[in-house]
């Protein structure tokens, strides 16, 4: 035996009392994502998109309010922005709904062109692994 | 001429000179945790729970598997500890509970136990359980991807997922002295270069690990990322910002140094710790992934057998 009890018993109380550390705060922090996301990670064919969705929306960034990208909803509903089928009943050919991608590029890259800032190339944005 | 007077050895009794695997292990806990506990301050309680449960179900893997094995108790010597908190510490700081579990799983059981326990594990068993967790769980040991909803009041991309999409000179704009202090994303314990540089020097100068590892380990990162930067300063970034990046410093002071792992003699440790380097820097470059560091360790960790051939020869032994 390479120690003794003393610092046996040791150990078992460090394991015991992290044991419940961790439990205590794995239950307490929830995994869930904040109402309003800090960062979306998008995973697309064309490899990971990260956005920095709170620089959008603060003051010290570029200050977007919500309705300026999430266009008709209303504050309330902002939260609960999901996909864009939960509103555009998506049929096949339908023209006046475009693809996410479309969208999401549409708006990325004509805001970025507008203001004269932000990335508007692919691999600004999009990470290939 | 031999000097014989230290072939001499005098008749027992002797006297043990105090060294013990508990107190190695102590060292080493102590060592580690200035870098720990900042990652704990830059990432909150959800840090402090990864390492808190790889720590205690570390001990807890080796315990239950002592047990079934029906091998006597070994978790008092403190290295499975130390196996869980270094593990815990290149985890990002919101790592799912059941993937911690998960890791220590494989880090003690199958890296460890599974080759006899203390002393004779091949590969470091930290670096296996995170190379095998990179593997099964891309999305959630990417740094970029897994610390999405942390607000950092500096960059948010982890530094070598940066600068392999987009070149040096997406990084080019990040202090050395940032990156020093730990305000860059990344692993739990590998952010903070000066809690990494101090524990790795108390435990070099505490003989706990010997210094020309780590010491090779970094020229080689330096030299080889030297050489990339020299041939292409778009595409690769420069020396200092890999050796301060990523998980260079905790790789050559808390990985590479592992006991068991690790080759014993001068010259093998030299080259040893630069194999290492120079694939760590070869697989960020080149390679698939942006962090392989702990693929590179593991690579070391097979030719070291081979490496302590190149011994001294034995004393009155005919050729």
């Amino acid at each position: 035996m390479m120690f003794s009890r003393g610092e046996l018993k040791i150990v078992y109380g460090w394991t015991i009392g992290l044991l419940v550390i961790a439990v205590v705060s794995y239950a307490a922090l929830p995994s869930t994502s904040p109402d309003r996301p800090i960062r979306i990670a998008f995973q697309t064919v064309a490899g990971k998109v990260i956005f920095d969705h709170h620089r959008h929306l603060i003051e010290s960034g570029y200050g977007l309010s919500c309705g300026e990208c999430h266009h008709t909803l209303s504050p309330d509903e902002y939260s609960q922005a999901g996909s864009c089928t939960e509103c555009h009943q998506l049929e096949e050919g339908d023209e006046d709904v475009p693809k996410r991608s479309d969208a999401l590029h549409q708006q990325c890259i004509g805001c970025h062109r507008e203001y004269g800032g932000g990335p508007t190339e692919c691999a600004q944005c999009h990470v290939m692994q | 001429m031999v000097d014989k007077t230290k072939l001499v050895v005098s008749f027992a009794p002797f006297w043990h000179n105090g060294n013990r695997v508990t107190d190695r292990s102590l060292q080493i806990i102590l060592a580690a945790l200035p870098a720990a506990l900042f990652g704990v301050y830059r990432f909150g309680f959800s840090a402090l729970s990864v390492l808190a449960l790889a720590v205690s179900s570390a001990v807890l893997w080796e315990l239950a598997f002592t047990r079934v094995a029906k091998r006597p108790v070994s978790v008092g010597d403190g290295t499975a500890a130390v196996i869980g908190l270094l593990f815990g510490m290149m985890l990002p700081a919101n790592l799912p509970w059941w993937a911690v579990i998960t890791g220590t799983f494989l880090a003690i059981v199958v890296a460890r136990q599974i080759y006899g326990g203390i002393g004779a594990n091949p590969f470091n068993p930290a670096a296996v359980a995170v190379a095998i967790l990179m593997l099964a769980w891309k999305n959630r040991m990417d740094f970029d991807t897994a610390l999405v909803n942390y607000v950092f009041d500096f960059s948010a991309a982890f530094p070598l997922a940066a600068a392999k999409a987009l070149g040096a000179n997406a990084v080019k704009d990040l202090s050395l002295a940032d990156l020093f202090w730990g305000r860059q994303a990344g692993g739990i314990g590998t952010i903070c270069g000066a809690g990494l540089l101090a524990g790795g020097v108390y435990l070099v100068l505490r003989g706990i690990i010997r210094w020309e590892i780590p010491v090779s380990f970094l020229l080689g990162v330096a030299a080889t990322a030297a050489i990339f930067h020299a041939a292409d300063p778009v595409r690769f970034a420069p020396p200092a910002f890999h050796i301060l990046t990523g998980f260079t410093l905790f790789g050559a002071f808390f990985l590479a140094t592992e006991d068991s792992s690790s080759p014993v003699n001068f010259i093998p440790m030299l080259i040893y710790g630069a194999v290492i380097g120079s694939i760590a820097v070869l697989i960020r470059n080149i390679g698939v992934f942006a962090e392989g560091l702990v693929f590179a360790v593991m690579v070391g960790n097979l030719i070291q057998p081979l490496l302590d051939k190149i011994r001294p020869k034995a004393l009155g032994k005919v050729a």
